[in-house]
């Protein structure tokens, strides 16, 4: 589905991602993990297609989009659904505007009522119903995440990318969104890539793991495996040690 | 050897600036293509725009309304001294309207656009960027030029060249209202004096200013909006660059334009 062969991106002077190489299965859910500043969120970017690596090969479903020019590019990003960091909601938007918009931009002959009747039921899908009318202002850092989870799945695209879906959550926040993302997984048999820092929580939910430090990758397969795994950084940060090379 | 190293700081020091200052103007100028590529054939975002025009047009109306009336009093209270002094009341209706039409109004309005609506564009537009909005429309495959910036930059024309007109009106309505009350020109008079020495050329040179302010306001507050780095610290150096572009930017095109124009 989809396979990165390596990969080297830089940005402003600055090295982000070395020799990049990762196959993902269609169908299987990965965690990327790392220290910060390790190049997660730019290498979930940039299989988005925001960021164009100066070497290497991206193929996403047998295209590849390294070379691919801007407007065609567009057909790749509909196969692709991304929760920001930060959840980039619009605050121009009401949140049910927010939510329906990837799929306006993809059905324009979706009436206005149509767009808002399957926003409210992806709304509702995430605990959020009756909050259609408010603005992205008024919503808690909880609520916002939710919101952002609605708009990446309405359109059942079948690569959905969570980048910090839990961050600065509480612990039953956590587990609720984790159960929901695993919800939506079951149901459209997604292939799904999380970014997380919270790595008990996302071990729970993923079947293989990535773990970048530095732009490289220090570990790449399943999740059971990463105990076992000898490299020191990834053995200091998956056991939370004080000392070691980090 | 030490020779060297002294003119070789010397160039580095000025050279950074320079640098700086054409990687700035360079930006400007890739945007203004980037709008002009789509503007032909049309390819935008009408309800952005309808909403810009809304956000940056109706509601800068009291501010604008208020600036002009007083704009046009203060002219007549300067003069009222020299009128009398003279006996030129005959001249204040023309003094007022030429002032207006030709340069108090674009001029004074096109600061006041760049303060109110210029700011806070370039505000909103580093806001998104610094919370990804922008990195999201990409991801959906919304190119952000021709949804986000193409509707503002059509916007501030517009809605700069409409609010010229109406501050102009409001101007002369404040000269005509303090020339009667302050300087003892009759309404008459000042009306016969606007009226017989005024051409439709003075207002068609305020209003191209307008518009060409417009454009200048739009493109550097855009351009300094969409490329902001370094979370609040730099959407609040944005801004802050924005403003001084903009101020630069009219007043060197004033210059220009009233040497251009008829």
């Amino acid at each position: 589905m989809i396979r990165c062969d390596g990969l080297c991106l830089t940005l402003a002077h600055r090295p982000v991602l070395h020799e990049l190489g990762w196959e993902i299965a269609p169908g299987s859910v990965w965690g990327i993990i790392g220290p910060p500043a390790s190049g997660k969120s730019v290498l979930a970017k940039t299989l988005c297609g925001l960021f164009t690596p100066q070497q290497g090969t991206l193929h996403v479903d047998g295209t590849e989009m390294t070379r691919l020019p801007e407007p065609e590019r567009v057909a790749v990003r509909r196969k692709m659904g991304m929760l920001f960091q930060n959840n980039a909601l619009f605050d121009f938007l009401r949140v049910w505007e927010n939510v329906a918009f990837p799929l306006a931009r993809q059905d324009p002959s979706l009436s206005r009522e149509a767009l808002a009747a399957r926003a409210g039921e992806r709304l509702r899908a995430v605990g959020l119903a009756g909050s259609e009318e408010k603005w992205p202002s008024e919503l808690s850092g909880g609520m916002k995440k939710r919101v952002g989870i609605a708009r990446a799945t309405i359109c059942n695209a079948p690569v959905l990318i969570y980048d910090e879906p839990t961050a600065g959550l509480d612990p039953v926040t956590t587990s609720k969104i984790y159960d929901l993302l695993t919800d939506l997984r079951l149901r459209h048999a997604s292939t799904v890539i999380a970014i997380s820092s919270d790595i008990p929580a996302l071990r729970r939910f993923v079947d293989h793991i990535l773990f970048l430090h530095q732009g490289r990758v220090r570990y790449c397969g399943p999740e059971a495996g990463l105990e076992a795994c000898e490299d020191p950084v990834v053995h200091q940060f998956v056991r939370g040690l004080g000392e070691g090379p980090l | 050897m030490g020779v060297v190293t002294t003119f070789a700081n010397f160039f580095a020091a000025v050279g950074a600036p320079v640098l700086a200052l054409c990687a700035e103007v360079g930006g400007i100028l890739t945007l203004l293509f980037r709008v002009l590529w789509c503007l032909v054939p049309p390819r935008f975002d009408l309800d952005e725009t309808w909403r810009n025009l809304h956000k940056m047009g109706v509601k800068s109306v009291p501010i604008i309304v208020l600036t002009a009336f007083f704009t046009g009093g203060i002219m007549v209270i300067q003069a009222a001294v020299f009128v009398k002094k003279f006996g030129a009341t005959s001249l204040v209706g023309w003094g007022a309207g030429y002032a207006v039409f030709r340069e108090v109004g674009p001029m004074l309005l096109g600061l006041m656009f760049s303060g109110r609506v210029g700011s806070n564009n370039t505000a909103e537009l580093g806001t998104m960027v610094v919370t990804e909005q922008i990195d999201g429309l990409r991801a959906l495959s919304i190119d952000p030029v021709r949804y986000l910036l193409v509707p503002r930059v059509i916007s501030m024309i517009v809605m700069l060249f409409l609010l010229t007109i109406l501050g102009d009106v409001v101007a002369i309505l404040g000269a005509a209202l303090f020339g009667t009350v302050l300087a003892d020109v009759s309404l008459a008079s000042f009306w016969v004096s606007f009226s017989q020495n005024l051409h439709v050329a003075d207002v068609v040179h305020g209003l191209i200013k307008a518009a060409v302010f417009g454009f200048i306001v739009a493109l550097t507050s855009c351009h300094f909006g969409i490329t902001v780095k370094g979370g609040a610290v730099g959407v609040g150096r944005a801004v802050n660059n924005a403003v001084v572009a903009a101020a630069l930017g009219i007043v060197l095109s004033d210059y220009l334009l009233t040497y251009a124009l008829p």
